[in-house]
């Protein structure tokens, strides 16, 4: 007795457009996009910076296509050239007393929004992020005409106000200039700041509080004993992300000084920008400089991934 | 929560008015500069509020020249770039409206795998935006000005949409994995059981759970794209292409424009982000504080 052969009917395979994909293989579909646009506009940019540093490139090279290695050539001149100090000094300066500024101004801004009772507080915060909104370069023209010697508009408030009698020359003084041009980037990125450190208030439990009055503690103790201490990592992050950024300013410079008056106000991406861009076009060398910066923002951001990014892995 | 004494309640107050000093102090003088003439900016310097009121700088600029008014009748010289506004400014939208698109999806098909699935090469991706996030901007314009020029690609407007995707894309990616990784993975789930595909449950389960988070990140990227200067300065030097921050740029160090052009057309520029700021404000403050805290 044979038994009836059994065919058991299997679904039709689907058409591999139709196939469900291994969880590994859709997530690098899903990475793609963002796999080329890294590597094309990100990563080879770098590594191809990299090579054009140690290779001499100007207008008549690119020209001919033809680019000779010349080693840390580009580095030495770079190094050799006191403009390169200078400009890295500025950047420095620069970097202190924004970040600096920016942090002190952000915790005392943001405890003073963070004041419900206190109607003045609702309206500054509701003004608060109005920096954000202005085009850098913008910003920069418009400081520039509150700046300016002759027709500026701080100038005219402070004769109006009869705070001075004679007209002061803000951008336009080396020993002023740097420190005029910190104050529209502190006006421009000062909301960034604030809104983390007012984000980072709503977390402190409000019990912390309560208990520390029932204890006696004044303002400035619960400040500096529950306030400051729960804003440590916030502070870190602003510290670390604005000093990173601070190093690249590019906008406010052009706008207000371009580096003058002299080299006043050279920064490092000001000095890459001449170098590069302006007669006589050295690439190698601007390319050479932006390398450095480049290196000196890195060690921040691996400083940042370390010890603040930590939790990556979401 | 505490008691405050008057006094400080008037210091609060006071320093209140401080602060809205300070963020309104360059609005105002943007306003004031651009509604009166040179002349009237020249005659007397020591005066705040303008001696007469005119639109003669507004309409110079949106006639493209043709309607010079009282104030520019006799000047013999206009900026080229002064009259390419409306060009610039429809550049500027294709560019940012472009990068926003752009930086969106990509950045939401990678943010996604990088919250729901762990591999080591994605923790390693996330890593890598959070690198690529500090690159300054200089670094790369030097050779992709090299790269563009050699491959032809210098004066277009795709050759600035490639370069501020691929730069804004580890920011997006990081204001959006955070958001992604809050969503629960019990919805999917379910849609994957009724026999929704991977590709399907992201389009048709998550993405719409997420549009706070896409709509945060979309409006950063648009601010930041239509602000942002040294990208398309480098890459395109001829009026057709250039947006309006190198237009707003080419007028800097020109002996022949003055303050108040200069601050009618950083008004005309400025206000759409003002405009996206001001309604939009609630997603950017959650995207600015996702993109750097969360993770």
């Amino acid at each position: 007795m044979s038994t009836p052969a059994v065919t058991i009917e299997r679904a039709p395979r689907r058409p591999w457009y139709r196939r469900e994909m291994s969880a590994g293989s859709f997530a690098f579909v899903m990475n793609v996009p963002t796999l080329l646009c890294l590597g094309l506009v990100l990563g080879y940019p770098v590594v191809y910076a990299a090579y054009l540093s140690v290779h001499r490139v100007g207008l008549g090279q690119l020209r001919s296509g033809v680019f000779a290695f010349n080693g840390w050539d580009n580095y030495g001149r770079v190094l050799e050239d006191p403009l390169f100090w200078v400009a890295l000094k500025n950047t420095g300066i620069f970097t202190v007393v924004t970040v600096g500024s920016e942090i002190v101004l952000a915790v005392l801004i943001a405890l003073l929004i963070n004041q419900a009772g206190i109607w003045t507080s609702r309206v500054t915060r509701f003004l608060i992020l109005l920096p954000y909104a202005i085009p850098p370069i913008c910003n920069g023209l418009i400081w520039s005409f509150l700046y300016s010697f002759q027709f500026g508009f701080l100038n005219r408030i402070l004769f109006t106000s009869g705070l001075i009698d004679n007209p002061i020359n803000w951008a336009g003084n080396p020993d002023t200039a740097l420190y005029a041009v910190t104050v529209p980037y502190i006006w421009r990125t000062l909301p960034f700041a604030i809104i983390l450190v007012h984000a980072a208030l709503q977390g402190i439990p409000r019990d912390l509080y309560e208990q520390a009055a029932i204890d006696g503690a004044n303002a400035w103790h619960r400040f500096r004993h529950i306030t400051l201490p729960m804003l440590q990592q916030i502070i870190a992050i602003i510290l670390i992300l604005r000093t990173a950024f601070a190093f690249a300013v590019f906008e406010e410079i052009l706008a207000i000084t371009q580096g003058g008056p002299g080299d006043a106000t050279w920064v490092a991406a000001w000095y890459s920008y001449k170098i590069t861009f302006s007669p006589p076009n050295n690439f190698g060398m601007g390319s050479a400089s932006a390398f450095i910066l480049t290196l000196m923002i890195a060690a921040i951001a691996l400083v940042y991934m370390r010890f603040i990014y930590r939790r990556v892995t979401l | 929560m505490f008691k405050t004494t008057p006094t400080v309640r008037l210091l609060l107050h006071v320093a209140n008015l401080t602060v809205i000093f300070f963020i309104l102090l360059p609005l105002v003088a943007v306003f004031i500069g651009s509604i009166q003439s040179e002349r009237a900016l020249q005659a007397d310097t020591r005066r705040v509020l303008p001696l007469e009121v005119t639109l003669d700088n507004f309409t110079v600029i949106l006639t493209k020249g043709q309607q010079r008014g009282r104030i520019f009748d006799q000047t013999t010289y206009l900026p080229d770039n002064i009259k390419s506004f409306y060009t610039a400014f429809l550049n500027s939208a294709i560019v940012a409206s472009s990068v926003t698109v752009l930086t969106l999806l990509f950045g939401s098909l990678s943010a996604y795998t990088i919250a729901r699935q762990r591999f080591r090469w994605t923790l390693f991706l996330m890593q890598a935006n959070i690198v690529a996030r500090f690159v300054p901007v200089i670094v790369l314009m030097i050779p992709l000005y090299v790269v563009m020029r050699s491959v032809g690609q210098l004066n277009s407007l795709s050759g600035v949409i490639i370069a501020e995707t691929g730069f804004l894309l580890p920011y997006a990616i990081l204001i959006l994995a955070p958001y992604f990784d809050t969503i629960p993975t019990e919805l999917e789930e379910a849609a994957r059981i009724d026999g929704c595909t991977r590709l399907g449950a992201f389009f048709r389960i998550v993405v719409p759970l997420a549009t706070p988070a896409l709509a945060a990140c979309g409006v950063i990227m648009f601010i930041i794209s239509w602000h942002e200067l040294l990208i398309p300065l480098i890459l395109n030097a001829r009026p057709d292409f250039m947006t309006l921050p190198v237009v707003i740029a080419s007028l800097v160090g020109d002996v022949h424009v003055f303050f108040n052009l200069m601050m009618a057309i950083c008004l005309l520029a400025l206000l759409p982000t003002v405009v996206l700021v001001a309604l939009l404000q609630k997603y950017i403050v959650e995207g600015l504080s996702a993109g750097a805290v969360k993770g």
